[in-house]
């Protein structure tokens, strides 16, 4: 009987050196992941067996090469904010602000809503550049502006989609159906997680809905489940079924789990089967999870000074506090924290989607927080290893909203697929720079364009591997986040 | 022959040494030698994908002609002068291949010659080859008798191909297990459901195997069966509750196929039938209502109700989704790569697909909002009125017109809608409200190659606030012949009308039809309020146009009446079961092949066909007397021909039972795959599956669980466990967690609070506040009442975009696309599941109060109690582990009568039934609790 603990510590060491893993292909999922990653572009069977998920899975491993990035906080806007009124200045716009769009605009082209000929819609808010650099930022985010030295700016996004649900999995999950894993979960499959304590991959959701690709945007697709997102919650349990029943004490608890321990321990002298062991390993980490996950998203006991820096709202799933969260988890060890705030999508149909009415509050709502994230974030010395991405699934015409001529109610957009902005920060790219430019209507990139598949490329080879090589057999073919396409964007790197 | 493909299996395997490794001739095998060398090294560069110097390997037409030099790299006979074996020893690093790669051994450059020697002999891949049914390994032909007589350990012939193998590896079987185990093993693997008491009772009084056979007949007559198996079919018919994308709007009536699918496994429906009722069930003659609810299996797709989709681009992924489907469930085949190129490793061309797919791409549904066509449940007074009308049609016309009259109402076909129309002048599609929208006097729009031949009446649904307004329809142009004048009444707002016009008995032919709106633009007064965002109170929106040949007896009285009651069908409320059914011949879609697999780029027209890979009679054009439809694919899967269906099928069970199948990729059987454990015992079981059981299901599992293999005991020992971690060899019994349906099913089921209910809509059992978070969808997960809160977890409502979070944690699927196979994961969320979960914690309660009923001292309870849930009787050292919780559990509840209380959710809720409710926790959260061994 008193073996057991050795034998467990024995199998947790080798989990620990890459040579005995690699020898130990037949132990836990991480040896499937890193047979799979060493065996390069595969062309042969290699049988590793993925059947049974012995061990841990989320125990740390190495990359490829040496990453930049060690964590990840991904902000994405779900509806997809306009670029063109926050960080895509576009003077001559202006200048045929009403005018009827040109023909060239909209022949072959296919838009969500837009039927007929539509105007041109010029900014709707004032511009100025900012910092070193001299970037164009909106005064929608003045705080926002401050930072603009810190972050890259990729001007020239492009997309495929032009519909809320494929273009959000297309971007998050590199094809625009559902079934594939997300990039949080080709993360965790690919490194594990520095903290058992807590989930690898943290989904913070706010602004009221999920986003439209549900909870595909953070599945595990094929990928084993042990990968997906894990979405923590303000109100109710910060993660599902993590408190006791009622009446269970913490006492009660841990007397339970000692005779399931024992119970378990016996069932494995009987059987010998090693999904036991890992089994017994997995009741202690839920018992700590218990505490830690309740204790890192408790935001109350942070310093008046940080709850002021975010302009935190306890109780309530906001953007602010999901962004001090967010801080909390990547301080912690979690790999990839991705937030999603809903309620971007300003076609001007009604108030809260006009550009001339929500988004200016939804801006309010971001500014602050995201702008306390970068500060909090380097005042802590994080920065550097913990990439930040913000934006949404596609961008936003330089059209205004309008079907056969009929404008909505409020100063609207519609769903652009060939430009838009995403901006990135820390952990090995760039700080202070604009990559990529549209043309002078803000419709189309003309240089630096980067596709969404080419963003996750950049994205993997932050955090140390090569997308091509970060692959899972499925269905025959090795599988990856950046389908069969994708290139790093490597002037933004450091 | 076969021997020697199979001989040498062990050769690609790389991991599992304890498959043999043995070159069973002097004859160099092409598949099992060859080409898994060209699959490694040669392939990326000279295969489906790319080409270079016009060189592949792929195929043996390609690998022997002329390439891009002007000669054959291979002389079949001569490898001496061909450049395919003078490349693998160049000395020019630019010449030598793999280029920029380390170069090939020289035993396998050895090998290549040698074959290229022997004339270059190309081979099939072994799954592509029809199976045989192969001898019994070491089974005398009077063995049941002599078996009988030596006690020997074989029960079944399944048995010999195992000892066979286990022969080879020096490896023994196991013992048979504990008779409590085995039938709980058993009970779980059929039915999905733990033993009841009484089955415990008769097995365990004579454990004889007669008692075993006699069990085992119970157990798959249990309408449980049918629950157990469908959970398996909903995984590859991608089922759910919701259609997936964004809003992800319930589908109110796909539970119809969960109830198909139940009633075909209890009634055990030959699969060959099955297969037919799946994926053509519309196409048998006179189709029963089950057969439609078949072909839901079809329409399980996800569609997109996304304002400003385009309806055909998720049309055409649907279809994709079904060649996918239907190439993995039954042919283990992995054909999505053949979208955009040629197979990279298996005989699959580019165009393979698209004729595959020309046989899914001619049916009606068009991602449509109402799911059209749907099969219509009639609700009473419709049904009175449809009899009425058949009456009507029975007296003037024909049985064959009345067919058609049921079948037009129930199907509405064709229908136009407005993705349908082309826009021509001042005219704009609404996708969110499923309008097209024409401006008054200018707006105009067309709908191409309209048969009229037949058709007489005219059925336009619409929505207009416009005074003195008709809809104009011209032929061929916008000025053509009048064909008639479509009179729009006004309607309230966001109440579509329908209007009717009876159409020249002179029209005939097939034509552009010209809809002009034909209106001064004056709304009536006080018109407003339409969505300015789509169609304001000064725009006509056309909605769905019907064409009818019109109701016999047109000049008889009483035939007015009739055309009324006809037309009230045609917008009477019904229950709409999204079926699949092909459009009319007349508007047959030409399936075209999508240049890299992209959609919008067509290239040249295919017509119907199956893999030329798979089919080796007479090859291609498909068989020749078979429908080149559905129905024809259908038969031609379930036919002797094809190689891979029956083995697909029973590689599946195998994997249900013993955790991983004799081919351990259920999807893919391709040279890719993994090679077969057991090859003969996958071709034995395929072969008696298919012939001598005619595709019994319940037949060919109850000779697996009668078999000595899968009786064995599953303890290992660590020199197995060593040779043989995976257990392949099967030199012990299967041991696995259960699967989340399981998992859920069995605290329910001994805890008491299970409900046996079959059949039915799905069920909300409890779930916690906030999960649902859809956007533009304010529907809410509503608890279900009374006993259906406890059903089988087979009946939980599935939302696509938010699955039932606790099933998903144990691994269950999203239902997004077909699952052929979960990946069974071990984590710590799966242990806060059952520890927390209120339904675990309502389990619990129940369960202490079974154990309460069972007996009166604590300890008698917790040994009734353990034994309730695992069988057998429960060990000394387990009890003290037990009594010890059962004792500090105690002290803590009698100390704390509020956390009596809260726990059992009563005021005067005894300390004794808390201690027990702790001890019933712990043993539903046991390894073995949720592990089948």
């Amino acid at each position: 009987m008193n073996q057991l603990p050795n034998e467990l510590q024995q199998i947790h060491a080798q989990h620990q050196t890459r040579r005995l893993f690699l020898q130990n292909l037949s132990y836990g999922l991480g040896g499937l992941a890193l047979g799979t990653l060493f065996s390069g572009c595969k062309t042969t069977p290699d049988n590793a067996p993925l059947q049974q998920a012995i061990g841990s899975p989320m125990i740390p491993r190495l990359s490829q090469f040496a990453p930049k990035a060690k964590r990840v906080i991904y902000v994405h806007m779900a509806g997809s904010p306009s670029q063109l009124e926050l960080f895509d200045y576009k003077p001559e716009l202006q200048k045929v602000s009403g005018q009827a769009c040109p023909q060239s605009f909209l022949e072959g082209k296919k838009f969500a809503f837009i039927r007929g000929i539509p105007n041109m819609l010029g900014p709707q808010t004032n511009f100025a550049q900012h910092g070193q650099s001299g970037a164009w930022v909106s005064d929608l985010l003045p705080q926002f502006a401050q930072h603009a030295d810190d972050v890259t700016f990729l001007k020239a996004m492009y997309t495929d989609q032009f519909n809320h649900a494929p273009a959000q999995l297309l971007l998050l999950t590199g094809a625009a159906r559902q079934g594939r894993p997300s990039i949080g979960s080709w993360v965790t499959y690919g490194l594990g997680s520095e903290n058992q304590n807590l989930p690898g991959f943290v989904v913070l959701v706010s602004g009221g809905n999920q986003p439209d690709a549900g909870k595909s945007a953070w599945g595990s697709g094929f990928l084993p489940s042990v990968y997906q997102g894990v979405q923590c919650r303000s109100e109710g349990d910060p993660v599902l079924y993590i408190s006791n029943p009622e009446g269970v004490t913490r006492d009660v608890r841990r007397k339970t789990l000692d005779a399931i321990d024992a119970l378990n321990k016996a069932q494995y002298e009987d059987y010998q089967d090693p999904e036991t062991l890992a089994r017994i390993a997995q009741y202690e980490l839920a018992y700590k999870m218990q505490v830690s996950v309740p204790e890192v998203m408790d935001i109350n006991k942070e310093p008046d000074s940080i709850k002021q820096l975010y302009g935190i709202e306890p109780g309530k799933a906001s953007l602010a506090n999901n962004l001090l969260l967010a801080r909390k988890l990547v301080e912690k060890g979690v790999r990839f924290v991705q937030l999603f705030d809903y309620g971007w999508d300003s076609h001007g149909t009604n108030a809260a989607l006009g550009i001339d009415a929500g988004f200016r509050e939804k801006c309010g709502q971001l500014d602050q927080p995201i702008s306390a994230l970068l500060t909090d974030l380097k005042q802590r010395g994080l920065l550097d290893e913990t990439l930040v991405v913000w934006g949404g699934e596609f961008g936003r015409t330089p059209m205004q909203q309008s079907v056969n001529g009929r404008k909505v109610p409020f100063v609207g957009r519609d769903h652009h697929v060939e430009a838009f902005t995403i901006w990135m920060a820390g952990g090995g790219v760039k700080a202070g720079m604009t990559y990529g430019e549209t043309d002078a209507m803000g419709y189309s990139g003309v240089s630096g364009r980067v596709h969404v598949h080419d963003l996750q490329a950049t994205i993997l080879h932050l955090m140390g591997f090569d997308h091509e090589k970060l692959t899972f057999d499925f269905q025959g073919r090795p599988f990856r986040l950046t389908d069969t396409a994708g290139k790093v964007v490597k002037p933004i790197l450091v | 022959m076969k021997t020697s493909i199979y001989g040498v299996t062990g050769l690609v395997v790389v991991l599992i040494g304890a498959l043999s490794i043995w070159d069973g001739s002097n004859a160099v095998d092409y598949s099992t030698q060859v080409k898994p060398i060209l699959n490694k090294h040669c392939i990326a560069c000279h295969g489906g994908v790319k080409k270079q110097g016009e060189f592949s390997v792929l195929f043996e037409e390609e690998a022997l002609a002329k390439n891009k030099s002007g000669h054959a790299a291979i002389i079949p006979g001569d490898a001496k002068n061909s450049e395919f074996i003078k490349r693998l020893t160049a000395t020019d690093p630019d010449e030598r291949m793999p280029y920029k790669e380390a170069p090939l051994s020289p035993e396998d450059i050895e090998l290549l010659t040698k074959w290229v020697d022997q004339g270059a002999k190309w081979g099939d891949h072994w799954a592509y080859q029809a199976p045989d049914l192969p001898s019994v390994p070491g089974r005398s032909m009077f063995a049941s008798v002599t078996d009988w007589f030596s006690h020997r350990w074989e029960q079944n012939d399944i048995d010999y191909f195992i000892t066979d193998k286990l022969n080879k590896e020096q490896l023994k079987p196991a013992a048979p297990a504990d008779k409590a185990t085995l039938l709980r093993r058993v009970a779980l693997d059929l039915t999905g459901l733990p033993p009841t008491e009484q089955q415990y009772k008769t097995f365990l009084a004579n454990p004889s195997a007669e008692t075993y056979a006699t069990i085992v007949d119970e157990l798959l007559a249990s309408p449980a069966y049918g629950e157990r198996w469908a959970a398996v079919w909903l995984d590859l018919a991608r089922y759910g509750d919701s259609k997936g994308y964004e809003k992800d709007n319930r589908l109110w009536n796909q539970w119809h196929f969960r109830d198909y699918l139940i009633k075909a496994f209890n009634a055990d429906m030959p699969y060959d039938r099955f297969t037919k009722e799946l994926l053509a069930g519309d196409l048998l003659p006179n189709p029963t209502e089950d057969q439609y609810f078949a072909t839901i299996f079809h329409r399980n797709t996800p569609t997109n109700d996304e304002g400003g989709t385009d309806d055909d681009e998720f049309r055409s992924v649907a279809v994709m989704d079904r060649v996918n489907t239907t190439m993995e469930v039954w042919q283990g085949t992995t054909i999505a790569c053949v979208q955009c190129h040629s197979h990279p490793y298996d005989p699959f061309r580019h165009e393979d697909y698209y004729k595959l797919m020309a046989f899914f791409n001619n049916t009606a549904d068009e991602d449509l909002r109402t799911e059209h066509p749907t099969y219509h449940l009639w609700r009473t007074p419709e049904k009175a009125q449809i009899n009425a009308l058949k009456s009507w049609v029975r007296t003037n016309a024909t049985a064959a017109h009345e067919k058609k009259l049921t079948d037009f109402l129930r199907f509405a076909q064709p229908t136009f809608f407005y993705h349908d129309y082309k826009e021509v002048t001042d005219a704009a599609s609404a996708p969110v409200a499923d309008l097209m929208v024409l401006k008054p006097g200018t707006g105009t729009v067309m709908l191409p190659q309209v048969v009229l031949t037949g058709k007489r009446e005219l059925y336009l649904m619409y929505f207009t606030m416009l005074l003195r307004t008709t809809l104009d329809v011209h032929l061929d142009s916008q000025q053509g012949p009048l064909l008639t004048r479509i009179p729009l009444d006004t309607c309230a707002f966001y109440h579509e009308k329908l209007a009717h016009v009876t159409l020249p008995a002179t029209a005939t032919g097939r034509h552009d039809l010209y809809f002009t709106l034909n209106s001064p633009g004056q709304p009536f007064p006080g018109a407003k309020g339409a969505d300015a965002n789509f169609i304001t109170e000064k725009d006509a929106g056309l909605s769905w146009l019907l064409l009818h040949e019109g109701l016999p007896g047109r000049d008889k009285p009483g035939c007015a009446a009739q055309m009324a009651l006809f037309q009230s069908l045609l917008t009477a409320g019904f229950d709409g079961v999204p079926v699949t059914i092909d459009l009319p011949a007349e508007y047959a879609r030409k399936t075209y092949l999508f240049e890299r697999g992209n959609w919008a780029v067509k290239g040249k027209e295919v017509k119907a066909d199956v893999p030329a890979s798979l089919h080796h009679q007479a090859v291609s054009p498909f068989v020749k007397d078979l429908p080149k439809n559905r129905l024809g694919l259908a038969t031609w899967l379930t036919s002797k021909d094809n190689p891979l269906t029956a083995r697909t099928a029973v590689n599946r069970l195998w994997e249900q039972l013993f955790g991983i199948g004799l081919v351990e990729t259920l999807e893919d059987f391709g040279t890719q795959g993994m090679t077969p454990s057991h090859p003969e015992l996958l071709d034995y079981l395929a072969v008696k599956f298919r012939d001598t059981y005619g595709w019994s299901q319940k037949k060919i599992l109850k000779e697996i669980v009668l078999s000595a293999t899968y009786q064995q005991d599953s303890r290992a020992t660590r020199a197995v466990l060593e040779r043989d971690p995976y257990n392949r060899l099967l030199a012990r019994g299967p041991r696995f967690r259960l699967t989340a349906e399981q998992v859920r099913d069995q605290a329910l089921a001994i805890s008491g609070l299970l409900s046996h209910k079959l059949l039915g809509p799905s069920v909300m059992p409890f779930q916690p506040e906030g999960v649902w978070q859809v956007p533009y969808n304010a529907d809410k997960w509503q608890l279900s009442s009374g006993e259906d809160q406890y059903r089988r977890a087979v009946y939980t409502f599935q939302k696509r975009s938010t699955p039932y979070p606790s099933l998903m944690t144990f691994d269950g699927s999203n239902r997004g696309t077909c699952l052929s196979r979960r990946i069974r994961t071990n984590t710590p969320l799966q242990a806060l599941v059952t520890l927390n979960d209120p339904v675990y914690a309502e389990a619990s309660r129940h369960y202490a109060q079974q154990m309460m009923r069972l007996a009166t001292t604590p300890d008698e309870q917790i040994r009734r109690g353990y034994q309730l849930a695992m069988g057998r009787s429960l060990p000394a050292s387990r009890l003290s582990v037990l009594q010890t919780l059962y004792r500090q559990s105690l002290a803590s509840y009698r100390a704390n009568t509020a956390e009596t209380a809260k726990l059992l959710q009563s005021p005067a809720g005894k300390p004794e039934l808390a201690a027990l409710t702790t001890v019933a926790s712990a043993l539903l959260n046991t390894d073995e609790f949720t592990t089948k061994e």
